[in-house]
């Protein structure tokens, strides 16, 4: 990193600030418009006008079954129990009841989903997603970053990079209860792109929201006031070697920098607590009651860093990946049904879906017949990389659809098939990015999210 | 599966900006040898490299700002020379000294400290992307890493010759061969090449590609500046690397075994030795692999036994169970020559657990080991593998060789029985090959200046910059090429005027060259992660200079890191920074926040960020406190006679110069504030003066001047 006298090019000074305090906040701290505009000159050019300003992604670790949530197969159903396309293996019709939701008339299993079906209309379900692995270890990097051959920058690093934050006091990108595993934080990293992109941890996966915190906020055994002063010292000498030295950028990069750790130190526990929330809305999310607690807790925390104007937030929930006990998945979906459902109705109240991009998936799906012949259960499906569902919903996509088709017995997309760079350069689309130029020079070239694939899904553009 | 690991986006859109073919890419051309040139300011320079950054910076019409005061000196100069702040003590020395020469005789001090090296492996241990653990999906630690890490740091230290240096990481295994030697050094080096980040489920044929591949990228990319990994799927669209030379290559790493370590075990699959290093290593592993099988032996005795024993009490129910069938005596002599049997059995199973547990409580002491090369049978050339599928060779075999488009006539190429690895050190560092010096003086040149002559320092191909100051580059590469020392070129460049060069801006500078790309002044600098740490260390008085034995790593043995408690994998530390352990996505807080960079990745220069987080850790992290609370009690314990003093002192400690009025002032006024406080509150039952201290010392480490190399106005300070 250098340092120089030059007016900061925008991307030079994302490097170096941090990344909660983007274009916007940029502004305000030069102190004129013009310096603003002097800086957005190197702005990826994302020449169409945003339909979202934010992404809330909650990453379903496992790879949750199409087959009994959103695919409705009346073939499959039909034909359950007898031989599938593979030798001896067993078709598998959904387990539930699928009803039609909505104005839409989308099909939901709504018996597992009863809340979020209430909402068919707001949702654009893709049917008709596929993607390079069915291996948990390649594609859940390649869901979060795009790539699995080598480390690459997350998603959310990424639409940091191209947006910056409009917050001055909280992280641009934060990620709730994230897996260890498969990549672990290499998930929400942001590889070559400059560190400032990687999201900030809440917690680790299964682990209760209730008693996690985020680090460093505060110093148990070491009063406030004690902080303050020796904050009030800092800035004093920061301001004084200001005036003395002529590294005035760097110094200033110092200022600014504390000034933004001192609003986080409040900013941030002040997000994180829950407290002065109705008892109406903890109830609506389903927090504490039982197995909602800790997806309501996730989601109701996504709407009050959405509303903080965190530009990227990604939330987990593991326990997907039914080999065996399909049955169980019941108790998955009763975990986020309320929850999510929840998420929907207070983001429309508060008028935020319009700019909320929600993304709701796995790493892959799921097959259509049992899988007792690879060492499962009768009672569970294999991954499926080459025919899955995901949806989406606020943010500039078409609710109450229901888009691309996968064969008669769901094996795979065949129609408006839609690969995961497409997803990706959607969602980015979505972001007013153009993912062919949302680049980053690094090792001799130019690196994006979606490499050198990936169509916007223009069908799924409200 | 899909092998993209090379895409061609930007290429595409460059190729009609740059002009195609390599012979033109000036990083391949001979070292120029340029005449020092002539300058207007002839009282200027005190050194050839200052002529040649003159004369740039006179081209236009620029002059170099005035010279950095001494303080300012000396703390640049410790920070860049061992990445620690100047010892008080130190600092007034250098001031008295009146000899004309004081500051190179600061210097030498300086590069023959032990710290020296710790500072300066680091650089390499970034570009040679050192770790300790397997990283990517399933996280594998290298318990066996650690000695290339010492081995670094003493190569630097020893200034052992830069082509040495290489030859010893590709092909150390061979020379031990060539040259009869035992030196463990040249068992640890070629650990450069097999510590790389894998998969180790992956199957044999992708496990081994991606192996080479990589060895292939950090050799090309640390050691030439080249990104020869594009190649392995088409030929090189700007740089003039084809797919054949990516494919000569590949079959010198085919023909060499990594040697990593790792056990057989769920998600491991390609388990290897590694070697036992130190005096009587080998007899000591022998006896340690002697006693292991002893154990084994054991425990399938045990084994057998209490399959008999099950065995014996299977046949006892089935009897016990039978019907009465009359001749109930003979059922009751089977039934007792039964039970005696087992009883039997028992007992010697008694003696063979309690034989058992003593040998295990016994097992010797076992040497240390290294990750290394060696290489396998049958040294070949491979096949293109279409697309870098390793499942689709296609065409005839490539013999293995080096890149075409830098032809050495004297080289010799890889012979039948060997994999060619010696040989491709031996061209690497040929002195007709320009880059390998070119890209090192470079990198060094990087690190004094905070930007390389060259700027992308880890690419020297058609994307990468071209020099500032080209004949000033080939000069130093000249120098390397004349004794290969890093120490040498390390003086020479710190001791130049350029170097000592103030940081403060002027007029025309500004203008003309804002960047300061000419070097009209110094850049200011934020110090890396470990210096920041290891001056918190030192000025609480508790930095162990003493290097660690062995690594944290090591004690955890051969596992998943993700089953590894945090606390194990990063216990607390007092030792210098480079050897904290670097688990590969498990890297220590303060890495994490301070840019250390990804070590999955080749990488010569890292970001420096300002984010709030970094203010955060350095107020709030435990580490922190405790470092401010041990520098507030080794200030107290000082019985200076009154607090100004203190202040003056503490100040000195973390920033070298002495504050001036208003500095002490606000010490004071935090020290008296704090220590009015009402602490009944507090947790932490400390007298009042340390807490009002440890506040100081907080304050000191988070202020920005700790932890930036900036002037700072010395007229009103000491």
């Amino acid at each position: 990193m250098q340092f120089s006298q030059r007016p900061l090019t925008r991307r030079g000074w994302m490097q170096r600030s941090m990344a909660g305090c983007g274009s916007l906040a940029l502004s305000a701290l030069c102190g004129s418009s013009a310096a603003a505009r002097e800086n957005t000159r190197e702005l990826p050019k994302s020449h169409f006008k945003p339909r979202a300003k934010r992404v809330i992604f909650m990453f379903m670790d496992g790879g949750p079954s199409q087959h009994d949530l959103f695919d409705y197969k009346p073939e499959l159903k039909k034909r359950h129990g007898k031989e599938g396309k593979n030798e001896g293996a067993i078709l598998m019709g959904p387990r539930w009841k699928f009803t039609q939701q909505g104005e839409s008339g989308m099909w939901i299993a709504s018996e597992l989903l009863p809340h979020l079906a209430q909402h068919a209309d707001k949702l654009c379900v893709v049917r008709s997603m596929h993607t390079e692995s069915s291996a948990h270890p390649l594609a859940v990097p390649m869901l979060h970053t795009g790539a699995f051959q080598s480390t690459r920058p997350s998603m959310g690093a990424w639409v940091l990079y191209g947006l910056g934050s409009v917050n001055e006091s909280l992280p641009g990108f934060i990620t709730i209860n994230p897996t260890r595993i498969f990549g672990g934080p290499s998930n929400y990293g942001s590889a070559f792109l400059p560190s400032t992109y990687q999201a900030t941890r809440i917690g680790w996966i299964k682990e209760s929201l209730k008693d996690v915190s985020i680090d460093n906020v505060s110093s148990p055994g070491i009063p406030a006031p004690v902080v303050a002063g020796q904050l009030r010292l800092i800035q004093s000498f920061n301001q004084a070697l200001l005036e003395r030295t002529r590294a005035v950028q760097d110094v200033q990069g110092a200022i600014d920098s504390l000034g933004l750790a001192v609003r986080m130190q409040t900013a941030l526990p002040h997000s994180m607590n829950l407290s002065s929330e109705s008892p109406e809305t903890l109830a609506m999310y389903g927090i504490g009651e039982g197995p909602t607690d800790g997806f309501g807790r996730q989601c109701l925390l996504a709407r009050r860093f959405a509303q903080a104007g965190v530009r990227f937030i990604q939330l987990s929930l593991t326990g997907w990946d039914h080999h065996s006990k399909i049955d169980l998945l019941a108790d998955r979906c009763h975990e986020i049904d309320r929850p999510v459902a929840a998420l929907l109705t207070d983001l429309e109240r508060q008028g935020m879906l319009e700019d909320t991009l929600i993304l709701w998936g796995g790493e892959f799906g799921r097959q259509p017949e049992q899988q007792a012949l690879d060492g499962g259960g009768k009672d569970g499906r294999n991954h499926n990389a080459d025919g899955y569902t995901v949806w989406l919903a606020g943010g500039g996509v078409r609710g109450g659809l229901s888009y691309g088709e996968t064969d008669p017995l769901g094996y795979e997309a065949v129609e408006n098939k839609v690969h995961l760079h497409d997803l990706h350069a959607t969602i980015l689309h979505l972001l007013g990015l153009d993912h062919t130029r949302l680049t980053y020079h690094y090792s001799g070239r130019d690196f994006r999210l979606t490499d050198l694939y990936g169509d916007v899904v223009e069908d799924i553009v409200a | 599966m899909n092998y993209p690991t090379c895409y061609f986006t930007a290429i595409v859109l460059l190729l009609a900006a740059f002009p195609a073919g390599g012979e033109e890419l000036w990083s391949l051309q001979p070292l120029l040898q340029e005449e020092v040139p002539a300058v207007r300011q002839a009282d200027w320079p005190t050194s050839d490299l200052d002529s040649f950054v003159l004369a740039r910076l006179e081209a236009l019409e620029l002059t170099p700002v005035g010279d950095a005061g001494p303080l300012i000196i000396i703390r640049r100069a410790s920070f860049d020379l061992t990445g620690l702040p100047p010892d008080p003590a130190d600092v007034n020395d250098y001031l008295a000294d009146e000899r004309p020469d004081r500051f190179q005789r600061l210097v030498d001090r300086l590069l023959a400290s032990p710290q020296f090296g710790e500072k300066w492996a680091r650089h390499w241990l970034d570009v040679a992307r050192f770790a300790e653990s397997s990283g990517k999906e399933f996280n594998f630690t290298y318990p066996h890493a650690w000695p290339y890490r010492n081995y670094v740091i003493e190569a630097f230290n020893v200034d052992k010759p830069y082509d040495r240096f290489l030859q010893e990481q590709l092909a150390g295994d061979l020379l031990a061969k060539e040259e009869h030697s035992q030196d463990k050094a040249l068992k640890i080096a070629p650990a450069f090449l097999a510590l790389g980040p894998k998969r180790h489920y992956a199957n044999e044929t992708e496990f081994r590609a991606d192996v080479v591949d990589e060895q292939i990228d950090v050799t090309m990319r640390a050691v030439m500046g080249l990104t020869v990994s594009c190649a392995r799927c088409h030929d090189h669209k700007m740089d003039p690397i084809s797919m054949r030379d990516y494919y000569s290559l590949a079959g010198i790493f085919y023909s060499s075994q990594p040697l990593y370590g790792t056990i057989s075990q769920r998600y491991s699959n390609h388990p290897t030795t590694v070697l036992p290093i130190g005096t009587g290593a080998q007899a000591l592993h022998n006896v340690a692999e002697r006693h292991e099988e002893k154990i084994k032996v054991a425990a399938e005795e045990l084994e057998k036994q209490c399959t008999q024993l099950d065995e014996e009490r299977k046949r006892l129910s089935e009897i016990e169970s039978q019907e009465l069938d009359g001749d109930s005596d003979r059922q009751q002599v089977e039934v007792d020559s039964i039970r005696v049997k087992m009883a039997k059995i028992e007992a010697e199973n008694v003696e063979l657990t309690e034989h058992k547990e003593q040998l295990e409580s016994a097992r010797p002491p076992r040497p240390a080991y290294t990750i290394s090369m060696c290489d396998r049978d049958a040294p070949s050339g491979t096949k293109i593998a279409s697309g870098g599928n390793p499942t689709e060779l296609v065409g005839e075999e490539i013999p293995r060789g080096f890149l075409t488009c830098l032809t050495i006539d004297t080289a010799a190429l890889p012979s039948d029985g060997q994999s060619g690895r010696l040989e491709l050190a031996r061209w690497i560092t040929h002195k007709q090959n320009p880059l390998a010096a070119r890209v090192m003086v470079n990198r060094i040149w990087h690190h004094l200046f905070g930007r390389g002559l060259v700027e992308t320092v880890d690419n020297f191909g058609a994307l990468g910059k071209p020099p500032s100051h080209p004949a000033l580059l080939d000069r130093l590469a000249w120098k390397m090429h004349s004794d290969w020392s890093n120490k040498r070129l390390i003086r020479s460049i710190v001791c130049s005027r350029t170097y000592r060069l103030g940081s403060q801006v002027s007029e025309a500078g500004n203008q003309l060259d804002a960047d300061n790309r000419y070097l009209w002044r110094m850049s200011p600098r934020r110090l890396q992660v470990e210096a920041i740490r290891d001056s918190m260390l030192l000025v609480s008085g508790s930095l162990d200079l003493a290097p660690p034995v062995g690594s944290t790593v090591t004690g955890l043995g051969d596992r998943l890191v993700r089953d590894v408690e945090l606390d194990l994998l990063q216990p607390p530390s007092n030792h210098r920074s480079v050897y904290l352990p670097v688990v590969r996505d498990y890297l220590p807080k303060i890495f994490e926040l301070f840019d250390f960079p990804s070590p999955n990745l080749v990488n010569g220069s890292r970001t420096a960020t300002a984010v709030p987080t970094q203010d955060l850790y350095l107020q709030h992290d435990p580490d922190v406190i405790r470092f401010a609370q041990l520098a507030a009690e080794r200030l107290l314990s000082k019985n200076q006679a009154n607090n100004r003093l203190r202040a003056a002192t503490a100040h000195r400690w973390a920033l070298t110069r002495t504050p001036r009025e208003d500095e002490i002032a606000g010490i004071l006024e935090l020290v008296s504030q704090v220590e009015k406080m009402d602490q009944t509150g507090a947790e932490t039952k400390q007298p009042a003066e340390v807490i009002a201290w440890s506040a100081v010392f907080r304050a000191l480490f988070g202020c920005a001047e700790f932890r930036y190399l900036v002037d700072v106005d010395e007229s009103a300070g000491s």
